[in-house]
């Protein structure tokens, strides 16, 4: 359509007439052509979001407001969701909607007004999954404090990759490591990451998961703060340690972690324990092991010693002493009974054979009864001198059986020294090289000692 | 595994020759309480305190053991397959 070129005049027969149509045609054009593309701010409301991907709201401020329309191929480039109440920069073509005859916005590019477009779509997105209960305490589980096998979620050529092996070595070597390699910035990145995580994790003896990423920028980290990263850990069925970026940066996969580390050699740390501090407390339980046992042993040496000390007394070596003085003295005494009673039965038949002298009865008979007095005392002599030996024998063999002599018989041996016949219990009587003799049952051994130690009653 | 379950000759107690570094240090932990204690007989006494070394020996072999196992998840073939990890990734 030309715009007309003159204006009607009044009273003028010739009219030049528009249809609504063109008129907004041309308006559209001369509005599209004269303005352009403008950065506009203000405040999003009347948000509708059509089936098919395109946006439409009202940008409103004090003064006025303007309907936006924000077309599917420009929405999907948002990092976040357009919601009502955000302050936003929009760059736009204002433009008119014929349709409606009205004035509207083309929007090409957003950006929220006051913080960064990741910043806000960080916000919206915890949001979102913090109503979902993702994020929640109660979901986090310990984690073992020996691990059987490390999964590591992380890109196979970065530095954190190197310092969590360096840890791990210090720590605990032995624990084996499963690397599950996935990029870990860039486009697409966070579909790799939930996949490694997802493969890591069914290997068998994988007990715990670090999810690990060096320093970057929050563009470097985004995908650490997105809905599929946050899924695979929080549906992952073995506890997951995050340490990504510096100690600073806090992302979604942080929130949604079991246990969140500050950097990859801190979640290092936390997933193994330090094996020197451990060999400390290992030193100190044997210590007690030894102090424990020795007090168990010396407590019953101690008794023992106190018992034996007492059959000391008992001991044979004394017992010797006592029943070779016992026996020495019970001999003399039983000769000494019979020496005297011999004697005096001597006496008595010769004061009998005296008395029968002295009165002279007829010889014969005198002879003849002298000689059957003579006869039956001899043989009671000898029935009493059997009698008296058997009681000797008899004697003699109780106290034998009492007797040093028997006990020898039972395998005990006396020892003495050579030189001064000092019998020997200790090694405070013997040395090594000295002469000794060995009374055993039926032998003195001459010896010489080899080696003399004591006996330590403490050891079994 | 049955055949390294093998009972020492004395106490009838489990082999300690397999067991890991959490079990063995906890078992000599009751070890030690046992002696200290002292209500175990001469010869409990001194099957425990065998037991306790045995004990304390296989702790110090896993605090000793050094040797790494650092593996790498590899797609092949549609499978997963776990590789030794080379290079990359092994300071020390």
């Amino acid at each position: 359509m030309t715009p007309p070129e003159q204006p009607v005049e009044a009273g003028s027969r010739e009219r030049r007439v528009y249809s609504v149509g063109d008129l907004l045609r041309g308006l559209r054009a001369l509005v599209e052509d004269s303005v352009g593309r403008v950065w506009v701010a203000g405040e999003t409301s009347n948000l509708y979001a059509a089936q098919a991907g395109h946006h439409y709201f009202t940008l409103k401020d004090g003064d006025g407001q303007i309907r936006c329309a924000l077309f599917r191929n420009d929405a999907r480039r948002l990092p976040f969701e357009l919601e009502n109440g955000l302050e936003l920069l929009l760059l736009a073509e204002p433009s008119i909607y014929e349709v409606r005859g009205e004035l509207q916005l083309i929007v090409r590019e957003v950006e929220p007004r006051g913080e960064g477009a990741l910043q806000l779509a960080f916000e919206q997105l915890r949001r979102r999954l913090e109503a979902e209960g993702l994020f929640d305490e109660s979901l986090k589980r310990p984690l073992p404090t020996h691990p059987r096998r490390i999964g590591l979620v992380t890109s196979p050529g970065a530095a954190a990759l190197r310092d969590v092996i360096q840890v791990s070595g210090r720590r605990w070597p032995s624990t084996p490591l499963l690397l599950s390699p996935t990029r870990v910035q860039g486009d697409g990145a966070e579909l790799e990451i939930a996949a490694a995580l997802r493969r890591v994790v069914e290997q068998p003896e994988v007990d715990v998961v670090l999810v690990v990423r060096g320093g970057g920028s929050l563009e470097d980290l985004w995908c650490f703060n997105t809905e599929p990263v946050v899924r695979a850990i929080a549906g992952s069925p073995v506890p997951i340690v995050s340490g990504v970026g510096h100690e600073t940066d806090f992302s979604l996969a942080d929130l949604a972690a079991d246990h969140r580390a500050p950097t990859p050699s801190a979640a290092a740390m936390l997933a193994l324990p330090d094996r020197e501090a451990l060999r400390d407390g290992l030193s100190a339980a044997q210590q007690r092991l030894l102090s424990a046992a020795r007090g168990t042993l010396a407590g019953r040496a101690e008794r023992l010693e106190r018992g034996l000390a007492a059959l000391r007394v008992l001991a044979p070596s004394a017992r010797l002493h006592a029943q070779q003085g016992r026996l020495r003295a019970a001999r003399r005494a039983l000769w000494r009974a019979v020496e005297t009673d011999r004697g005096t039965r001597r006496l008595r038949v010769q004061r009998a054979v005296e008395r029968l002298s002295a009165r002279r009865p007829s010889t014969d008979a005198f002879r003849a009864r002298e000689a059957a007095a003579r006869r039956a005392l001899s043989s009671a002599i000898a029935r009493n001198l059997e009698g008296r030996g058997a009681r000797l024998a008899t004697l003699a063999a109780r106290l034998d059986s009492l007797s040093p002599l028997a006990v020898l018989g039972r395998g005990y041996a006396v020892a003495r020294r050579s030189d001064t016949g000092r019998i020997i219990e200790g090694p405070e009587d013997i040395e090594a090289g000295e002469s000794l003799v060995v009374r055993v049952a039926r032998a003195h051994v001459e010896a010489k000692a080899i080696s003399v130690d004591p006996v330590d009653d403490s050891t079994t | 595994m049955a055949a390294r379950k093998a009972k020492s000759a004395d106490s009838g107690a489990p082999d300690t020759s397999a067991l890991p570094f959490e079990e063995a240090i906890e078992q000599l932990e009751h070890v030690v309480d046992q002696l200290e204690d002292g209500a175990l007989d001469l010869e409990a006494s001194l099957v425990a305190f065998e037991r306790g070394v045995a004990l304390s020996r296989r702790c110090s072999e896993q605090l000793d053991a050094a040797e790494r196992r650092i593996e790498v998840l590899v797609e092949a073939g549609g499978e997963t397959l776990v590789r030794p990890l080379q290079g990359e990734g092994d300071p020390d």
